[in-house]
């Protein structure tokens, strides 16, 4: 125990503030204005020791790599290493975007984050009607085993680590099995992998949604069909990193990001644990994905809260005894929702800021976002100027030199509570409906985060809430002061391969491959394995993502 | 009494993003219109819909780029089934020299990033 104050302090503090207040000169402290979060959060004027008086420093916080975990999962955090710089990227077709990759590396990135174009993150092939229009666009566009290949062809996968933003299970379960079939085929044992999958039922079912839905029970099915293969097969892999990132944009809260992303680590570890997996075998690796809003000190706030529920759910729910699953490790992005197609460099001011929060949040890698995102995908302009600002903040700023510089301020500490008592009024409340499967299958997800959306709009469209050059600050007649994207030809070339795959690979084997896959279901067993054997056989993804959806039906999303 | 006005909308295509759409027709609704919401279509099936639903208005919403490529396809579409007075609207992050290119095509207005909900919402009832 190691309670901070004494009482005889504390109250006296406490006489002195009141007398203060009545010293402040209302009219000097807007008192008709509401000051809170951007969750809505109240804030006062101003916290004190009395705040955070009840708080026990070695039960509440302690030290870094330590139990609760809220100073930083590791003892030396950025001193011993700084995060991973990991901008995203990804478009047109693999042969532009290894370009990219390998640009991004050359210039100092230290992962590669690769995403996927909206057809692929569906599990269409590009020639697919539903799927024309948007291949190439948003990410990279797979269809084979061969684009995997070009993807990553010349780069060292066996040596730096790879993030695959494959948000839906749909998409996961071939891609992520297109990247260990290369590295099989490039003769990389798949326990020298290292990376993460993003592989998120929410993200299929609830967060991005679109035609020809697989059902949450069976994307949350293929989620952790996907955990338990990588468990026993490629164990440095995260198989997982729960979206919360994609749930903010969509429309979340702080606390509902953090409640849905740990509801769902719940959900995850309980089957996996259904299917005979002890809790240390795979918790380790399930892994965060955050984002990085406008309120600087609730999204610190927030990282630290979300660390310390980790913990106690890991441990008093779970009984998990190793530090690794006790600890919730992220990758955070700054939001891009929070970004202005108006006065688009004013972006590069608001990704730091966000960058920052995160860094005084101790994540273990980010993404800033480019200046242009509310117009078009990143040019090189804006990619490299993202990961400048990322050098900036970690070299320039010294913000690096101690741990959790936040803590202990009266103010963070007391927003991290509430943060904390929030999110676990939404597990409660989660629990209570059986679950995030079930509460995704009700539509209370979809509602969820629908009403915080159209609140949020709502303070912008009243002016509550400020955006320059949104609602003040405004130019007319703005001339763009920026290069736009133009995504690159890549249909033209994705049709060409397939055709040329289609014609020249073993049929009988594609057929074989596709019925192992129907006979998998049918016993309903994990389905890595021969997904694997599949995209070795040349099948492309939008068959298997076919044979899937003949199997199991399709679904509407309770959206509207 | 006139009946409310009835918008169809639509996400384009395989664009992933319904914030846009969602809280435009739900600003859309309590502003007193009949909101009926597609979810992501290709043009064939909005067109129908709305032709189905006796449409006053169409939304399209997109994120993905896929703007150029299918919506043209809508009007063209509407024209073809003598519906060419349904004006269409269309959100999302559309490059702002993108737009007399739709406008050109057909687009009734083109809403994008930063847009107000009322200044939508007066365009819909505008076209009554």
């Amino acid at each position: 125990m190691a309670i901070l104050f004494n009482d005889n302090a504390i109250k006296e503090i406490t006489r002195q503030k009141s007398q203060w207040r009545e010293q402040v000169d209302e009219s000097e402290d807007n008192a008709e204005k509401v000051f809170e979060t951007l969750s809505g959060l109240p804030v006062e004027p101003i916290y004190t020791p009395a705040d955070t008086a009840h708080m026990d420093y070695l039960n509440d916080l302690g030290f870094p790599g330590q139990a609760p975990y809220v100073r930083g999962v590791h003892p030396t955090m950025y001193r011993g290493r700084t995060w991973t710089l990991r901008q995203l990227a990804g478009f047109g077709p693999p042969e532009e975007t290894n370009k990219r990759y390998r640009f991004l590396l050359r210039e100092g990135a230290t992962g590669i984050n690769g995403v996927f174009d909206y057809p692929t993150l569906r599990g269409f092939d590009s020639t697919d009607p539903f799927a024309r229009a948007d291949v190439g666009r948003g990410g990279v566009a797979i269809d084979t085993l061969e684009d995997m290949r070009i993807l990553f062809d010349g780069i060292s996968i066996d040596k730096i680590s790879s993030s695959l933003v494959t948000c839906q299970p749909i998409c996961n379960i071939t891609v992520q099995s297109m990247y260990f079939a290369n590295a099989q085929m490039r003769n990389i044992p798949l326990d020298k992998l290292t990376g993460t999958s993003q592989n998120d039922f929410l993200m299929e079912t609830a967060i991005t949604i679109s035609p020809e839905l697989l059902p949450p029970k069976v994307s949350f099915k293929l989620s952790c069909d996907a955990i338990e293969y990588c468990t026993k097969y490629v164990p440095r892999w995260n198989p997982i990193s729960f979206a919360g990132y994609n749930y903010r944009e969509a429309g979340c809260s702080a606390p509902q990001e953090v409640a849905f992303v740990i509801a769902n680590a719940i959900a995850c570890s309980e089957e996996l644990i259904r299917r005979g997996l002890s809790i240390d075998s795979f918790a380790p690796r399930l892994s965060f994905f955050l984002s990085a809003h406008n309120d600087f000190f609730e999204e610190v706030a927030k990282y630290r809260a979300a660390r310390r529920i980790w913990f106690h759910i890991m441990k008093e729910r779970f009984g998990a005894k190793n530090p690794r699953s006790l600890t919730l490790r992220f990758h955070v992005q700054t939001a891009g929702v929070a970004l202005t197609a108006q006065q688009p460099l004013n972006n590069i001011a608001r990704a730091a800021y966000h960058a920052l929060s995160a860094v005084l949040g101790g994540a273990q890698s980010i993404h800033i976002d480019g200046y242009d995102e509310a117009l078009c995908t990143p040019t090189e302009l804006s990619s490299l100027t993202a990961l400048r600002t990322n050098q900036i903040l970690q070299l320039e700023t010294r913000v690096t030199n101690t741990i959790d510089p936040l803590g202990g301020s009266y103010f963070v500490e007391t927003l991290t509570n509430k943060m904390e008592e929030q999110t676990l009024s939404l597990l409660g409340k989660i629990d209570e409906m059986g679950g995030i499967v079930n509460a995704t299958e009700t539509g209370w997800i979809h509602q969820e985060i629908s009403n915080s959306a159209y609140k949020y709009q709502q303070a912008i469209e009243s002016g509550d809430m400020k955006i320059v050059g949104i609602n003040c600050y405004c130019m007319e007649d703005e001339r763009l002061p920026v290069e736009l994207f133009e995504s690159p030809e890549t249909l033209n070339i994705q049709e060409q391969k397939l055709v040329k795959i289609k014609s020249e690979r073993n049929k009988p084997g594609v057929t074989e491959a596709l019925d192992d896959i129907t006979r998998c279901c049918e016993e309903d067993r994990n389905l890595m394995e021969v997904i694997v054997n599949s995209v070795k056989a040349k099948v492309t993804q939008g068959e298997i993502s076919n044979t899937l959806k003949k199997f199991y039906g399709t679904w509407n999303s309770p959206i509207f | 009494m006139k009946r409310n006005l009835r918008v169809v909308i639509a996400r384009l295509g395989m664009d992933a993003h319904w914030r846009g759409s969602i809280v435009v027709a739900r600003a859309l609704r309590d502003a007193g219109m009949e909101v009926i919401y597609l979810g992501n279509q290709l043009p064939e099936t909005i067109v129908d819909a709305a032709m189905q639903e006796a449409a006053d208005i169409i939304g399209l919403s997109t994120l993905s780029g896929n703007h150029m490529a299918l919506a043209p396809e809508v009007i063209r579409l509407l024209r073809e089934k003598g519906m060419s007075g349904t004006p269409v609207i269309i959100g999302g992050t559309i490059p702002p020299d993108h737009i007399p290119k739709l406008k050109e095509a057909g687009i009734s207005e083109v809403f994008g990033p930063g847009t107000p909900l009322k200044k939508i919402i007066d365009f819909a009832f505008s076209c009554n």
